[in-house]
């Protein structure tokens, strides 16, 4: 059941993802309302699916590597979804749906049975950490599509190809402002995430500061983007460059997720 | 009174050259009185006037195609005293569902000079107007007028023919829409006071950019440039100065040396702290140093690259067209029905009127010659002749009428006209 719903929003997803590059290959605008409406019904299904599994375990599903890919992928498609409707941005979901649709193949391929938390993490911090860090993860993904879409559209301006495309893509001044209000907010949500974890390391074992991978990574992520939003604030960095540190830092993360959770590193990895 | 054809006479852009346009052309103030004098016609019922600077169409309703047709070119030569063949070599006449769909096809600018420009949509309501409000307009036109509205609205919303800028100023729109999000808050900088430039900065500023500057050599010109477009001029060796304020710089002068050179903007950028510049050099040669594209956050676009998105989307116009012209043949089918439904019921009534004045004169004229011989001769020859007339008239008017009630095919209507001879030549009647 659980599973069945979880494919299905993995085909609307792709579903999603189609009408995005179908839009990009005609070079016209496909009915802006399909591709919200695809991703609103994938985050439906997907979220049934997340919440029967919770109930199931008895906890927020996200201990396992499929379920923590599959979680951030609802995460990512609803706050995309939120900005949306504030303003419409669909070319943004040209990027959102196929990372989506990326996530859940993956969590589908690496699917396994819940894994029994062990007691010492049993604690109402489990889910304020997990939703607190995955937001920020969501927020920089988000962050990262501005950021790819903006190196397109600035490619094409500076080369002065890719007309007929041209105007289907947000302009440059809007992507960097999504841009900047992503990495603001993904920052915050970052800081909570690592101080929560901290908090809750502190609490479960005694310790808060360990040499856990994962908590190396999010420092080294957290890194590059205050030295990102500290350039935007002070020394005006904008544009090709501030895209270009987003991905960066996004990549930071994606190689965090991989690593810390393929390789079964530290706490994050292994020990729930 | 029956209305039975409409019928468009003018003359345009492609059949007309400009000294004839304007000399058939009918200004605000002659609209009103060659709209009385049109329908003063005889065999006109009613009429509209047309006249752009593209354009002079006369429309009008009559009950006789021949006659309006030929009564409308001796209107137009008469109102401007222009000698009849003269003027016929660049008239067009359309009658019934062409001069309709020739209404809609302008209403929706398909026959414009610029395909999917909007202004003559708006030229044609005002004048419209005017004939409504003269009275020169009438049952038939109102509605054909009003179709045509919508049918372009339509035209409009269901296909992409006006989507696509295909003017040098909108074309420089549409690219730096590309670039910024806003241009209610953005400063152009016009470089060159010439009739390009001025023409350029005007549909910046009508698109919505907040303000520009002018700078010119001869600073008096830039003066007066600036205060037509309501902007700010400056002088030509303030220039560097100025630059860090404009978001968006036209140049359209040029000289021995480039006017902007790569570290001048590099300048500028820092000072501005590296928001994007968008630069369009529209001068030949060129007046820009095409190094200034190779700068982070700036674009450059010359001439060239503008003629290239305005040939895109005159591509992408012609193919709407296509779309287009789908829409336009199903509203005039659709009016179509409507103006012919208009006539069923007067064609009943004459059908019947001249089937049972043959009958009564036929049925007069017999009992003339059997005189008073049977008195009941004369009630059977009634029955019999009612019972003949009718059942003739069965099969006829039964189509006639499903016509009007599923306002089907203009056939029936014209065949029974055709084939029972209801014209308006009062020499049928007689027998």
């Amino acid at each position: 059941m659980e599973l069945g719903l979880l494919r299905l929003a993995t085909l609307l997803y792709l579903g999603a993802t189609f009408d995005a590059l179908a839009g990009i290959a005609m070079q016209r605008e496909l009915p802006r309302w399909l591709l919200p409406r695809l991703l609103l019904g994938g985050l439906a299904v997907h979220s049934a699916a997340i919440i029967l599994r919770s109930v199931a375990a008895g906890h927020i599903a996200v201990t396992t590597f499929a379920e923590a890919l599959s979680f951030l992928a609802v995460v990512l498609v609803a706050i995309f979804l939120a900005v949306q409707a504030r303003r419409p941005l669909v070319a943004l979901g040209a990027v959102v749906s196929p990372l989506a649709f990326g996530l859940v193949l993956a969590a589908d391929a690496a699917y396994s049975g819940a894994r029994p938390l062990p007691p010492v993490l049993h604690s109402a911090w489990l889910p304020v950490h997990v939703v607190l860090a995955t937001l920020g993860d969501a927020v920089f993904a988000l962050a990262f599509s501005a950021s790819l879409l903006y190196l397109i559209q600035e490619r094409r301006l500076k080369t002065h190809r890719g007309r007929g495309v041209l105007r289907h893509l947000p302009s440059l001044e809007t992507l960097d402002r999504v841009n900047y209000a992503c990495l603001v907010w993904g920052l915050v949500l970052l800081t909570l995430g690592i101080m929560s974890g901290i908090v809750w390391a502190h609490e479960a074992w005694g310790r808060s500061w360990s040499t856990d991978p994962k908590l190396v990574f999010s420092l080294l992520t957290w890194a590059v983007y205050v030295v990102l939003l500290q350039g935007r604030m002070t020394a005006g960095w904008r544009g090709r460059w501030a895209a270009t540190l987003t991905i960066a830092g996004f990549a930071v993360i994606v190689l965090s997720l991989v690593s810390v959770n393929v390789l079964a590193l530290g706490n994050h990895g292994k020990a729930f | 009174m029956e209305q039975r054809t409409i019928v468009l006479v003018g003359l345009n852009h492609r059949t007309a050259p400009v000294e004839v346009r304007e000399r058939l052309a009918f200004g605000n103030g002659r609209l009103e009185p060659a709209l009385r004098e049109l329908i003063a016609v005889p065999g006109i019922l009613e009429g509209a006037i047309v006249s752009t600077c593209n354009r002079v169409e006369v429309i009008a309703c009559g009950a006789d195609a021949a006659a309006v047709g030929s009564a409308l070119p001796a209107f137009l030569a008469r109102e401007h005293g222009v000698a009849d063949p003269a003027l016929a070599t660049h008239l067009y006449t359309h009658a019934d569902r062409e001069a309709v769909r020739h209404l809609f096809r302008v209403a929706a600018s398909l026959d414009s000079m610029v395909v999917g420009e909007s202004q003559v949509l708006g030229q044609l309501k005002e004048q419209y107007g005017v004939a409504a409000s003269v009275g020169a307009s009438g049952r038939v036109l109102h509605r054909c007028f009003h179709k045509s509205f919508s049918v372009a609205k339509r035209v409009r919303s269901e296909t992409g023919i006006a989507e696509k800028a295909v003017s040098v100023g909108s074309a420089a729109v549409e690219l730096a829409r590309g670039i910024f999000d806003r241009l209610e808050d953005k400063t152009a900088m016009l470089i060159g006071a010439g009739a390009m430039g001025e023409l350029t900065a005007r549909q910046l500023l009508a698109h919505g950019v907040g303000s520009v500057m002018v700078v010119n050599r001869t600073y008096e010109r830039a003066m007066d440039v600036a205060r037509e477009l309501g902007g700010m001029p400056v002088p030509f060796d303030r220039l560097a100065r100025y630059l860090p304020l404009a978001d968006l710089v036209i140049g359209t002068a040029s000289g021995e040396d480039f006017l902007l050179a790569p570290p001048l903007v590099d300048e500028a950028m820092r000072e501005r702290r590296r928001r994007p510049m968008f630069f369009i050099d529209l001068a030949v040669p060129r007046g820009l140093d095409p190094g200034i594209n190779a700068i982070d956050d700036v674009y450059l676009f010359d001439i060239d690259d503008l003629e290239g998105v305005i040939a895109d989307n005159k591509g992408a116009r012609a193919r709407e067209a296509v779309k287009a012209e789908t829409i336009i043949d199903a509203e005039v089918d659709a009016f179509w029905r409507w103006f012919t439904s208009l006539d069923v019921v007067p064609t009943i009534v004459a059908l019947r009127d001249k089937v049972e004045g043959i009958r009564r004169r036929e049925l007069a004229r017999a009992l003339a010659a059997v005189g008073d011989a049977d008195p009941r001769m004369g009630e059977v020859l009634e029955r019999v002749t009612s019972a003949i007339v009718n059942k003739i008239l069965h099969g006829p008017l039964t189509a006639l009428r499903r016509h009007e009630a599923q306002a089907g095919e203009a056939f029936y209507v014209d065949a029974a006209r055709r084939l029972f001879r209801l014209g308006a030549d009062p020499d049928d009647e007689e027998d």
